[in-house]
């Protein structure tokens, strides 16, 4: 990389010398006048003339008797004696030392173009800083996407983290270390620190260097490097592993980019017109790569001629496969699984393509491109917000690869939504896409298709009924080009494991939005699936459209004393319910949603408290959804959510948090969550990103987090934050919601209303909570889960209860009767529902009664 | 015989209160001579060290609570 043109030469540096805070400092090269020295680098022969212009300048300083300035001297002094020690490090000292303590990065030279440069880096952590209003701020993201994660990302600084798997992922996309280091330097404002630059050497030398590919239905271990293939070789337990017979080390040539072309973008579009299935047929006759690929090459201007580079393979067979992949990461030399789908043919193709009219966004384009990288499919797993059309990333990837693809759902909602969306945006035949579920056991007609079941179909270990047997023999016995993995985060890797051990596919592609977890179980999937091939930036997507713009807040609502005093005195469980039922909160939820009804937003509240998302919403009369709901009430009230313009608020335990598609939603209001868990805030947030109205002038959705003022729940609620404060979310603080108390019918607004839900709350829940265990995901069947969910633990309590009492009483025999003063919303639907719009409530037959009954009584 | 007693008036949030007089309550109110109102607290002058120490600790506690990992879905 040559030197950019110098931005600030002698004279610059000349008339900034006089200020100590001046940022620029020449860089090695630069011949410096004495004054500018002050802000020295560290070279050796200018040590003896930094010391002496700085003891002028405190001399000088020191006269004027300023406190700040004695500071100052003090602080010079007192360095300097440090400097000596170090032996001259070059360590530049000002008033602001202190405050960066180990942080000091001063000593690092700045480059003499530095301004033009957009990185900073921290050789420490290895964390880069991006500039994001530098010019070069764009070039600089797509690279660091690449080599580093994302750590934050607000509006003007981005952090990146070099971590080993992310230097994996770079590797695994085709960069060579050197690759890495050279456009690094070119990035960075200072030169990169050895320390850095050893580490990626560390990190990369062993990554990626063998490729483990399935051609013609065998395994090969494939290796650029012959040399590590040798070492391979001569390993104990690889060694004797390989398949013996099939010639010596085979060595081809490397197939590159050209002519494979990821439908749906520009490019496909372009060749569609010169048919395009013949040009995918035959690699190497579309002449320009497509943009990816140009990204690549211009990162690494001398990658073009190792397009012709040669590989050197040996076989091994499909039983020792994983036993080869964890023999290797133990001698450091982690297998890539890559499937060279395009010179697959004994597993049958797949009519499967695109809508002509499809177009996928830049951002899905530039995620497929990581995938298909080098013509062929890795495995690994792409990270997009809700709501950011994953699915539609899942079906592309399928439409490359064209081979049997088998799609796993967390739920059997999902996988109905999943058959739907292939036949909405891929020309595929309907009886190619088959359905795997408890209800439902399909086969595709013709030799290879689509199977869209969920994960817990695939991993029940249990007994199963004779069909669904015969359905996983069916999976088990097929080899898969694609599956598809929804919403990875949320399965355990054991769950992982159990299905890529029973089912044999060629590449695996991951797609969720929120690649964290609580517990560190995360990096697991690197192992199991692959590493994160792309992360979108949210903010981006939602400045560019393609997400909803989020207003976050939120709200601190005060205890009123008793609730805190008998909060005080709870066990964390009640705790847990006090926090929830706080009556402010309710409140200010009756607050919000009137407010936001009246806007015309549709509204979710979420509670994870069973208990209180029930009293809220039988108290404001909403329709509410939880673990216990049956199916067909699910069904009917998240159609009349979606359709009916008078139900405007729904209620939602956490059974809703992921993968349910509600378009309408434009406001969230969560009133209790599970502790402090960041992926659970940002999932809950996705269901309000892919709000329909995104693309009127100037629309926002809401989101809000209630939280009870002195409680634990103000630490969990900036805990939870932090994932989406990294995306670059900002979240207002609201302590008084204005004219809360005009509300009209303010709920609990007498303190002896709310007393009496505090008696109330205390009374219910210590008859224990019987029905505060959630056993499914939305739509879901209960239970099936095998040894996945650690949640036996929860139902202790509830033992046999004894009480004294009369037989009568059960039989009803003491003269009393119940009627269910405050109903249900959902059985007012449902009522609707069955009756039409015209029936004003019964039937002729129980109107009879009713009068039968009033005469009688009239006469009484 | 009349026994004085030199006591401190404590003005605090109502929440505050309610800590204070939580912590009076599981140490044999030692702590408390009169609860005035919602906001008023007459403490104890010799106590006065402890308590504010002990309510420091309960202050910690609230914010930084210990946390389940469970995560497992």
């Amino acid at each position: 990389m040559p030197p950019k043109r110098k931005a600030a030469p002698g004279q610059g540096n000349a008339s900034k010398a006089g200020r100590a805070s001046a940022m620029s400092t020449p860089g090695p090269a630069t011949p410096r006048s004495l004054d500018s020295s002050i802000m020295s680098d560290g070279d050796e022969d200018f040590d003896e003339d930094v010391t002496e212009a700085q003891k002028e300048r405190e001399a000088l300083l020191s006269r004027e008797a300023d406190d700040f300035v004695n500071k100052f001297t003090f602080g010079g002094k007192r360095l300097q004696g440090q400097n000596d020690e170090l032996g001259g490090g070059g360590r530049r000292y000002d008033a602001a030392t202190a405050f960066f303590r180990k942080r000091d990065f001063s000593h690092l030279p700045l480059k003499p173009d530095h301004q033009n440069r957009p990185l900073w880096i921290d050789p420490d952590s290895c964390t880069v800083v991006l500039e994001r209003f530098n010019p070069l701020a764009e070039q600089a993201t797509d690279f660091l996407i690449t080599i580093a994660e994302p750590k934050s990302r607000p509006t003007f600084l981005h952090e990146y983290a070099l971590t080993p798997h992310s230097l994996y992922a770079a590797v695994s996309v085709g960069l060579r270390p050197r690759d890495i280091i050279n456009t690094l330097e070119r990035f960075l404002k200072t030169s990169l620190p050895d320390v850095v630059r050893m580490k990626i050497e560390d990190h990369t030398k062993s990554f990626g260097k063998v490729k483990l590919v399935l051609k013609h239905n065998k395994y090969f271990v494939e290796s650029v490097d012959a040399e590590v293939l040798q070492t391979l070789l001569k390993d104990k337990v690889i060694g004797s592993l390989r398949v013996h017979g099939s010639g010596d080390i085979t060595t081809s040539y490397a197939p590159t980019m050209g002519g494979l072309v990821i439908p749906g973008t520009q490019n496909a579009a372009g060749v569609h017109q010169a048919n395009l299935r013949q040009a995918e047929k035959k690699p190497g006759e579309g002449g320009d790569a497509s943009n990816e690929a140009d990204l690549f090459t211009a990162l690494n201007e001398e990658d073009d001629d190792d397009d012709k580079e040669a590989v050197h393979a040996f076989e091994i067979s499909d039983a020792n496969v994983e036993t080869v992949q964890k023999r290797c990461l133990d001698i450091g030399f982690p297998i890539l699984e890559e499937y060279d789908f395009r010179n697959d043919d004994v597993n049958p193709n797949l009519e499967i393509d695109l809508r002509p009219n499809t177009q996928i966004r830049p951002y899905q384009e530039k995620s497929l491109s990581k995938m298909f990288g080098n013509g062929r499919a890795k495995s690994g797993i792409i990270v997009l917000p809700c709501g950011a059309g994953k699915t539609l990333v899942g079906i592309t990837a399928a439409c490359t690869i064209k081979k049997g693809v088998i799609v796993l759902c967390t739920s059997s909602m999902s996988v109905v939504q999943w058959r739907q969306e292939f036949l909405k945006w891929s020309n595929i035949n309907p009886d190619d896409v088959a359905i795997f579920t408890a209800e439902s056991k399909q086969k595709f007609s013709g030799s290879t298709g689509i199977i869209v079941t969920t994960y817990s179909m695939v991993t029940n270990s249990r007994e199963r009924s004779h069909d669904s047997k015969k359905m996983m023999d069916f999976l088990r016995g097929r080899e898969w080009g694609l599956m598809l993995l929804d919403e990875v985060h949320v399965v355990p890797a054991e769950m992982f494991r159990r299905v890529i051990s029973s089912i044999k596919s060629h590449s695996k592609l991951g797609l969720t939005a929120t690649l964290l977890r609580e517990d560190d179980k995360i990096s697991h999937l690197n192992f199991l699936i692959g590493p994160k091939l792309y992360e979108a930036n949210w903010m981006e997507l939602s400045q560019q459209g393609h997400i909803a713009k989020v207003q976050c807040a939120e709200v601190w609502c005060p205890m009123p004393t008793e609730f805190y005093d008998e909060y005080l005195r709870a066990n964390a469980r009640m705790k847990r319910t006090l926090y929830a039922m706080n009556p402010r909160k309710f409140q200010a939820c009756q607050y919000l949603i009137n407010y936001h009804e009246a806007r015309g937003d549709k509204i979710i509240v979420f509670s994870d408290e069973l208990y209180s998302l029930k009293q809220y919403a039988l108290k404001l009369k909403k329709v509410f959804i939880y673990g216990g709901t049956s199916q067909a009430e699910r069904m009917q009230v998240l159609e009349n959510f979606q359709h009916n313009p008078e139900v405007n608020t729904l209620f939602l335990s956490k059974i809703g948090d992921t993968s349910l598609d509600l378009p309408e939603a434009t406001c969230l209001i969560q009133i209790s969550s599970h502790f402090g868990s960041r992926r659970q805030e940002a999932q809950r947030l996705g269901r309000i990103l892919r709000a329909k109205r995104r693309n009127d002038e100037g629309f926002n959705a809401f989101f809000y987090s209630l939280v009870s003022k002195d409680t634990q729940e103000m630490y969990y609620s900036s805990k939870r934050q932090a994932f989406l404060v990294d995306q670059g979310y900002a979240f207002k603080v609201i302590t008084q919601l204005a004219n809360i108390e005009k509300t009209p019918d303010l709920a609990f607004a007498t303190p002896l209303e709310s007393r009496e839900l505090l008696q109330r709350t205390l009374v219910d829940n210590e008859r224990g909570a019987e029905d505060d265990v959630e056993t499914d995901d939305l739509f879901g069947k209960p239970g099936g889960r095998g040894s996945g969910g650690g949640r036996g633990g929860r139902r202790g309590g509830n033992g046999v209860r004894r009480t004294a009492g009369m037989l009568s009483e059960l039989a009803g025999g003491q003269d009393m009767a119940y009627i269910e003063q405050n109903k249900a919303a959902n059985k007012a639907l449902k009522g609707k529902g069955k009756k039409g719009a015209g029936g004003d409530g019964q039937s002729k037959f129980f109107k009879g009664i009713q009068r039968e009954k009033d005469k009688s009584r009239g006469r009484g | 015989m009349v026994k004085a007693v030199r006591g401190v008036l404590v003005e605090c949030e109502p929440a505050i209160k309610s800590i204070l007089v939580h912590i009076d309550s599981t140490h044999h109110h030692e702590f408390i001579i009169e609860d005035l109102d919602e906001t008023h607290l007459f403490v104890k002058e010799a106590m006065l060290q402890v308590l504010k120490s002990k309510l420091e600790e309960r202050l910690r506690e609230t914010y930084r609570p210990e946390e389940p990992l469970e995560d497992s879905e």
